[in-house]
């Protein structure tokens, strides 16, 4: 069955929903985005320079992509989904191919980034790559004396309420690193089930599961929670405009890696808006914009060294290509999504 | 009747059955079909199978995380009727001026008009370690340090949804017992009764109908939870509803979250039936 047809069997739901929805006019952009990747410190010029309005809609998770495209198109222009959440988008047939002709920066972007699975299928390009960043760790100093440097302290008993995990398929990726099983995107049922069997042990040393970048911060904040994974550079610049001093490490088990990149929806009325957003994100205003707005790291180099301290350039690791290979950057799970989900789920039923 | 009486009854009853027809049974006709299909990278694709409910039975999860939610539904349930029904009766029948009453019974019932998300979240700044509560402990010297134990766990959320589904369990009940005239307990003092007899004999069985209807209601709506899970819960505080949601998210399996939400809805037919049976059965009738 086609995805059209499917489109078709909900479209009961999805009529009532296109009959309210208002006409686009010509000009206008509609993004499903992370925070901050609309920030009006790059979008007000933008809109300014291009005539284009944005208007921004946020997702919680890489999970609400999938599901706001299958619920029926003609909505949303761009999307963001990180690099493990690409595959099924295109796979699905939600988005277009990416005219790279078109993106006049397209060169300088990280070939890791330009070339990976996630983002090219059949000889096309789907996908410009737009930030990126890790998985990594981050700990209170004032709670320890000695500078945590391995996954196992989150499975510290001496720990036991004071350590949080983020609430993803993530976590199993975390064990599983703990089990020495580092070819993490492609667990054997056996090295999952390992994986749900260590999860299930830390589970009562854990104050909470972490769902939100908000929710980590207020649980830092509160004193609840002494260490963590995190998203690089986003929550803790946030505890520390709190006045919390967190520090972030990446252990010697490794951490996972990840990458943004903007993917246009089939069918958009509004393509040239959206390729001169794209021209913008890939450039200096987007560019910087991302990096000073959540902390993240660049997809573009020469643009961030072209609108970045060199103190900031640096902290983002963009002169570091070594630090960008040592990340195990995300994949798609494929077919595999299912037992990881479920072994997660079983975690927290047990 | 005649085809212009017909025509005006057909008019009065279509925007009620429309409704019924376009946002109930619609929607769960596309629920069950869905609970059929099968997941097929990188979506899921049309099936008749019944391969998502025997994956219920099969993977213990599912029971185990079921068993959990009837189990925190029922602990609210209990603990919002043996604190509201002493509250309604209190009011009732203690409180002589109206305008007292009025004032105690709006007590309850305002906070619904509290975004529900505000309500669970002051709990969690109350039970914190850092919280209302921990501060008052240690103040007072009760705590030699804040403790962690009231937040994060199934007791913070059985607290949580106590408290935010209460005024469910007070209306029917304060309801039921105004309707009781006062003439029934008269006769039964009358008649010898001492005053734990006149309550077990008469005011709580004609009271019963209020307490199925606010135990259902409560069970109901604390059995559908997902934000409590979420806002005060700890690792071991997932519910169906969570389990369904991440189907429909994380997992993108639909039909399989489709399966879970038909059996929670056939479970919660079930519970309605049943309390509509009981209430019948109970209705006026004095032992």
């Amino acid at each position: 069955m086609t995805t059209k047809r499917f489109l078709a069997t909900i479209s009961l739901a999805a009529m009532t929903i296109s009959a309210t929805a208002p006409a686009f006019a010509e000009g206008e952009l509609n993004l499903l985005t992370w925070e901050g990747y609309a920030d009006s410190s790059f979008i007000k010029p933008f809109e300014k320079a291009t005539g284009c309005t944005v208007n921004a809609t946020y997702v919680g998770s890489n999970d609400d992509f999938a599901p706001k495209l299958a619920a029926g198109g003609g909505v949303f222009d761009l999307v963001s989904p990180s690099i493990d959440t690409t595959a099924p988008l295109i796979a699905a047939g939600f988005v277009e191919p990416i005219d790279t002709d078109r993106i006049g920066r397209w060169g300088e972007i990280y070939e890791k980034f330009r070339k990976a699975d996630g983002i090219n299928a059949d000889g096309k390009v789907y996908a410009v790559p737009f930030a990126w960043g890790a998985i990594a760790f981050m700990y209170r100093p004032d709670k320890f004396e000695e500078a945590p440097t391995s996954i196992a302290t989150l499975w510290d008993p001496a720990l036991e309420g004071r350590i949080s995990l983020w609430d993803d398929k993530s976590a199993l990726y975390v064990a599983a690193r703990l089990n020495g099983d580092n070819d993490i995107y492609h667990l054997t049922d056996a090295q999952i089930e390992a994986a749900q069997k260590k999860l299930v042990e830390q589970r009562p040393l854990v104050r909470k599961y972490w769902s939100t970048a908000g929710e980590l911060v207020d649980l830092y904040k509160s004193g609840e929670v002494w260490i963590s994974n995190t998203w690089a550079g986003y929550q803790s610049s946030l505890l520390k405009s709190e006045g919390i001093e967190v520090v972030e490490f990446i252990p010697k088990e490794n951490a996972e890696g990840w990458m943004d990149s903007f993917m246009i929806v089939k069918g958009t009325p509004n393509e040239d808006c959206a390729y001169k957003f794209l021209n913008m994100a890939t450039s200096e205003p987007g560019q910087c914009g991302v990096a000073n707005v959540n902390g993240y790291s660049a997809a573009n180099p020469v643009a961030a060294k072209q609108c970045m301290t060199p103190e900031q350039y640096t902290s983002l690791h963009q002169d570091d290509p070594d630090y960008l290979d040592s990340l195990l950057l995300w994949e798609n799970l494929g077919p595999r999504l299912q037992a990881y989900t479920n072994a997660w789920n079983a975690v927290k039923a047990q | 009747m005649t085809a212009v009486q017909r025509l005006r009854s057909a008019a009065v009853l279509s925007p009620p059955l429309l409704w019924t027809v376009v946002f109930m049974f619609v929607p769960y006709s596309i629920l069950l079909v869905y609970s059929f299909w099968k997941t097929q990278y990188p979506i899921f694709v049309p099936a008749f199978q019944l391969g998502n409910y025997m994956e219920l039975v099969r993977d213990p999860q599912y029971l185990r995380v079921l068993l959990r939610t009837l189990k925190i539904a029922g602990l609210v349930s209990f603990f919002a009727l043996v604190l509201a029904y002493p509250y309604a009766y209190f009011l009732v029948f203690k409180v002589k001026r109206p305008s007292v009453r009025l004032t105690l019974y709006m007590a309850v019932v305002a906070p619904l008009w509290v975004s529900y998300l505000l309500r669970a979240y002051t709990w969690k700044t109350i039970l914190g370690t850092q919280g209302v509560l921990n501060s008052f402990l240690v103040s007072t010297g009760i705590l030699s340090e804040p403790s962690s134990i009231f937040l994060y766990n199934q007791a913070a959320m059985v607290l949580t949804l106590t408290y935010v589904f209460i005024p469910f369990m007070v209306m029917p009940i304060y309801a039921a017992l105004e309707k009781i005239p006062p003439s029934l307990k008269e006769a039964s003092a009358d008649l010898g009764e001492n005053r734990l007899a006149t309550f077990l004999k008469v005011t709580l069985p004609l009271s019963m109908t209020g307490i199925v209807a606010g135990f259902t209601m409560t069970f109901c709506l604390a059995f559908g939870d997902f934000i409590a899970p979420f806002l005060v819960g700890g690792p071991d505080g997932v519910m169906i509803a969570n389990v369904i949601a991440s189907q429909f998210g994380a997992a993108l399996n639909w039909p399989l979250g489709s399966a879970l939400a038909v059996v929670m809805l056939v479970i919660v037919l079930g519970i309605i039936s049943a309390s509509d049976r009981f209430e019948r059965l109970g209705a006026g009738r004095l032992t």
